[in-house]
């Protein structure tokens, strides 16, 4: 019996030293924190029309997981944005959207349950119009919407595994798609459902070491 | 007149079946007679399956003008809203429960629902609720129950007139009529409501329920034409008229249309019964219902919206009743029903589309002790459009003492695919322009739109789409029934229902546009399982108060598999994505866990009466808000609640009567929610028996 305690903690210091071997062989470990983005617009409705349609300016929201910041759209021509929203459509700096390295794939499970992005994992890239790394549809990619109280909700247990436009590797999780980071109730009114509609609230760790670990 | 009397009303069968309760006990009357559970006359103290009668005299008692009105206050019964007002019964949708009337079936649903607001009750005699699958005798759509409404049909009514009037404008003008000679019995009823409808959404000119106009007339003869053999003939109309003031959401934006809609429900039915001697009868049955619904509405641009359904039902039927010997009754018959429908939601209003069934059916009935019955059915359905069902079914009732009864039941239900299913063909431009077609012509019309270069993508549910194949039910049913006296009836039930092929709306693709497109698909499985518990007690000769509860649980079983494969995921109070966790689940959406009511009846020697009701239903998931496609406690839930009714009056020797009522008391409202309940109402009726007996 006591043979066996003393081999079970020689065996778990063993193994510790060797996962702390292996850290150390990496030569930068910086500690990936995640951070937490609120209500960035995307395409939101300015105004509505005689016939009362809403009018959107039918443009994209840059954003750089390196700078943490949105990216003015006279940049959209350069590498220096990694995503972009326009309503539920989030592009990647990537094929038929950029001339970045980007690409992503939708990774189902927990956000921190992801410290490392699977070897076996398959980077997507654009692909307009009819495919995109991030997916569209309802029930297809990161939201579902509900046509009978026009709610558009991010689905849980979905992270999104980003490739940058430089070639390193983030992950996201949205938590909303209405202004405030709110859930709105299926009874709330037509015009909270109008104007407080298309602006994101996400988490994301960035890893600028250029490894798929978080 | 008497001879021709019991010939209606108790089968020859029924006199032989009088081991049972003799006693005028409490509410349970052994001696009532029950038509529904048997489809044949039987006395509800030898009633195999859970049943619920509501007499007249409740209803009327009640303040109750619609089925809607008396059937939410009856145990394990829900009312839904949207597309009208639907009943669910022990946890399952409006779609799955048949509605009769005189054990013919109403048609024109709406999305699976039928609109019981179109029934009137002026003439009602009772009405027989029967929980459990019953397709072994009524085939489609008695999955969950059966609800048969039941008028006169045997004796006198002098004639009453009864006026109501109440809050929002309500208007119910009745006159009924029941003569009862020899060799006829004629009855006659006329009825008109209307309301100005009630908006409960503060600043909306959209009314809740919209203004109505509604007659209804029903006529009914039987003429005996030998001492064996007598013709029926019944006919019964409602017309209404609703001025709609509607609005359209769109995208955010709100589109306003008026207009008119029309409905129209015509029931014919005509019936030869023949008693051939003590033990043996027959019945041949022709029935024919038109149900017609027309929206005519010109939205605020200008642009007129018309919409369609037309369903015609017709059937005929043979049912033979023969009593073999004092323990073995036997009934059998078989019938065909042509079917069709056309509506403006289909590829063409002009064609309709049709349907045949033809089924036939048995249940033996054995009376082996005094103290036991057993009865077992069966009924095959052989469907034109659809796969064929078989419907067996078997029931018990153990008589442990004069005091202690002991049901057991357990049968098959199913439900066919109904029209919209297979030939809907629409697509709402108003709401982002998403389709949805049938299964019948989905893949067809699809491909036509593909070879245009309109479709986007397609998904796997799309190859998977085939000819659907029924909705089936198992249903089990145990209860005990306790008398301890003449003044108390104590109840407990057990019921579990197990569904399979649930047929679901799915996504099967997307337009280039990213307009979502659905079909319909067999994929669901899903149970429902409770407790109801009923309490009856005299407490004097003027004071009863009777009280029920319903524990529900329901659940849909793929869901439940995948929660526990740890692939369902939530929201915690960040908004950050966590496993869910089982007892978490709250099964389907719309359904309580608990609800109760208490009702507090009073009598006084001098035809004074008054009442006080009080119902009960805890909080229901109504809205998926937390990014999973189940719904767990993390979701949105209409609130629980609970709403007081009264009701009073006196009835008096001369033949006049008054009522005043007050439903709802404590003016609850939840417009989102439970848009069928209006505020605090109060209406008042007199009424008067012109050639009144005393």
């Amino acid at each position: 019996m006591k043979k066996t305690i003393q081999s079970i903690v020689i065996l778990v210091i063993i193994s510790t030293g060797f996962v702390a071997c292996t850290k150390s062989d990496s030569t930068t470990v910086m500690p990936v924190t995640a951070v937490t983005v609120k209500d960035i617009p995307a395409d939101t409705v300015v105004g509505l029309s005689a016939q009362g349609i809403p009018i959107t300016n039918g443009k994209y929201t840059f954003y750089s997981f390196e700078k943490n910041a949105i990216v003015p759209n006279t940049d959209s021509a350069s590498t220096k944005w990694d995503i972009a929203f326009m309503a539920t459509k989030i592009i990647t700096n990537s094929g038929t959207s950029g001339t970045g390295l980007g690409g992503a794939f939708i990774y189902t499970g927990l956000f921190d349950a992801l410290t490392t992005i699977p070897t076996d994992s398959v980077f997507k890239t654009d692909n307009a119009p009819t495919s995109y790394a991030i997916t569209t549809g309802s029930g297809k990619g990161w939201y579902n919407y509900d046509g009978l109280t026009n709610i558009i909700t991010p689905l849980a247990g979905r992270v999104l595994v980003i490739r940058t436009a430089s070639g390193k590797y983030a992950k996201m999780e949205i938590t909303s798609y209405y202004k405030g980071g709110v859930t709105l109730s299926a009874t709330a009114s037509d015009a909270d459902k109008l104007n407080k509609q298309r602006y994101y609230t996400f988490r994301f760790a960035y890893q600028p070491n250029g490894t798929k670990t978080f | 007149m008497k001879k021709w009397l019991i010939f209606i009303l108790i089968s020859p069968v029924g006199l032989l079946a009088q081991a049972g309760l003799k006693r005028d006990s409490l509410l349970m009357q052994g001696d009532t007679v029950v038509v529904t559970a048997n489809r044949s006359e039987r006395k509800l103290g030898n009633i195999t399956v859970p049943i619920t009668i509501v007499n007249a005299k409740l209803i009327q008692q009640s303040g109750s003008l619609r089925l809607t009105d008396i059937l939410k206050e009856q145990p394990g019964l829900n009312m839904t809203s949207g597309f009208g007002a639907g009943v669910q019964l022990q946890g399952l949708n409006p779609d799955y429960t048949i509605i009769l009337i005189n054990g013919e079936p109403l048609v024109g649903r709406t999305a699976g629902v039928l609109d019981l607001n179109r029934i009137a009750l002026g003439n009602i005699k009772k009405i027989e609720i029967v929980k459990g699958p019953s397709s072994s005798l009524y085939g489609s759509e008695a999955m969950a129950g059966v609800i048969n409404i039941i008028t006169e049909s045997d004796a006198n009514i002098p004639l009453q007139a009864s006026l109501r009037y109440g809050t929002y404008e309500t208007f119910d003008a009745s006159l009924n009529n029941a003569i009862a000679t020899k060799s006829v019995f004629y009855q006659g009823f006329y009825n008109y409501y209307s309301t100005n409808g009630y908006s409960i959404r503060p600043n909306s000119n959209s009314r809740v329920t919209t203004p109505i106009g509604r007659y209804t007339l029903n006529q009914q003869l039987k003429y005996k034409l030998t001492e064996n053999t007598n013709i029926a003939i019944g006919l019964r109309l409602t017309d209404e008229k609703v001025t709609n003031d509607i609005s359209v959401s769109n995208g955010g934006n709100t589109i306003n249309s008026t207009g008119k809609e029309h409905n129209t429900d015509q029931n014919i039915n005509v019936y030869l019964n023949h008693r051939f001697n003590n033990s043996l009868k027959t019945s041949f049955r022709t029935y024919y219902t038109n149900y017609n619904a027309k929206q005519d509405l010109n939205t605020i641009s200008g642009v007129p919206y018309y919409d369609l359904l037309n369903h015609l039902f017709k059937r005929v039927e043979n049912q033979t009743d023969w009593n073999v010997n004092k323990q073995v009754n036997l009934i059998f018959g078989a019938g065909s029903v042509w079917e069709g429908v056309k509506s403006t939601r289909y590829d063409s209003e002009k064609v309709r589309k049709n349907n045949i069934t033809q089924y036939a059916f048995t249940q033996v009935e054995w009376n082996p002790l005094q103290k036991l019955i057993l009865i077992g059915g069966i009924r095959y359905d052989k469907n034109e459009s659809f796969a064929s069902a078989f419907s067996p079914k078997l029931s018990t009732l153990i008589k442990i003492s004069q005091q202690q009864k002991i049901k057991f039941s357990i049968g098959q239900g199913f439900k066919a695919p109904d029209f919209r299913q297979m030939y809907l063909d629409f697509t709402n431009a108003a709401a982002g322009g998403y389709s949805v077609f049938g299964t019948a012509q989905a893949q067809q019309v699809i491909g036509q739109l593909s070879s245009l270069g309109q479709i986007g993508t397609l998904y796997d549910s799309y190859y998977q789409l085939k000819t659907l194949k029924p909705e089936y039910s198992t249903g089990m049913h145990l209860s005990w029934e306790y008398e301890p006296s003449l003044n108390s009836f104590l109840s407990v039930q057990l019921f579990r229902n197990d569904i399979s092929n649930l047929i679901q709306v799915q996504q099967v693709g997307a337009y280039v546009s990213g307009a979502q497109i659905f079909s319909y698909l067999n994929v669901g499985r899903a149970f429902t399982q409770g407790i109801e518990l009923e309490i009856k007690q005299k407490l004097s000769s003027s004071f009863t108060v009777s009280s029920a509860y319903q524990y529900l649980e329901t659940g849909d079983k793929d869901q439940i598999a995948q929660i526990k494969a740890g692939k369902v995921y939530t929201r915690d109070a960040n908004g950050y994505s966590k496993l869910l966790a089982l007892s978490d689940y709250v099964g389907l959406p719309n359904n309580n866990k608990h609800k109760a009511q208490l009702k507090i009846n009073y009598y006084a020697k001098h035809g004074f009466f008054a009442n006080f009701r009080m119902l009960y239903r805890s909080a229901w998931a109504v809205n998926n808000t937390n990014g999973n496609e189940v719904y767990d406690k993390g979701d949105e839930f209409a609130k629980g609640y609970i709403s007081l009714h009264t009701s009073l009056g006196k009835d008096y020797q001369n033949g006049f009567s008054w009522q005043a009522g007050c439903d709802n008391i404590s003016n609850y409202i939840d417009p989102a929610n439970l848009p069928n309940l209006p505020g605090r109402t109060f209406y008042a009726t007199i009424k008067y028996q012109i050639f009144h007996k005393q």
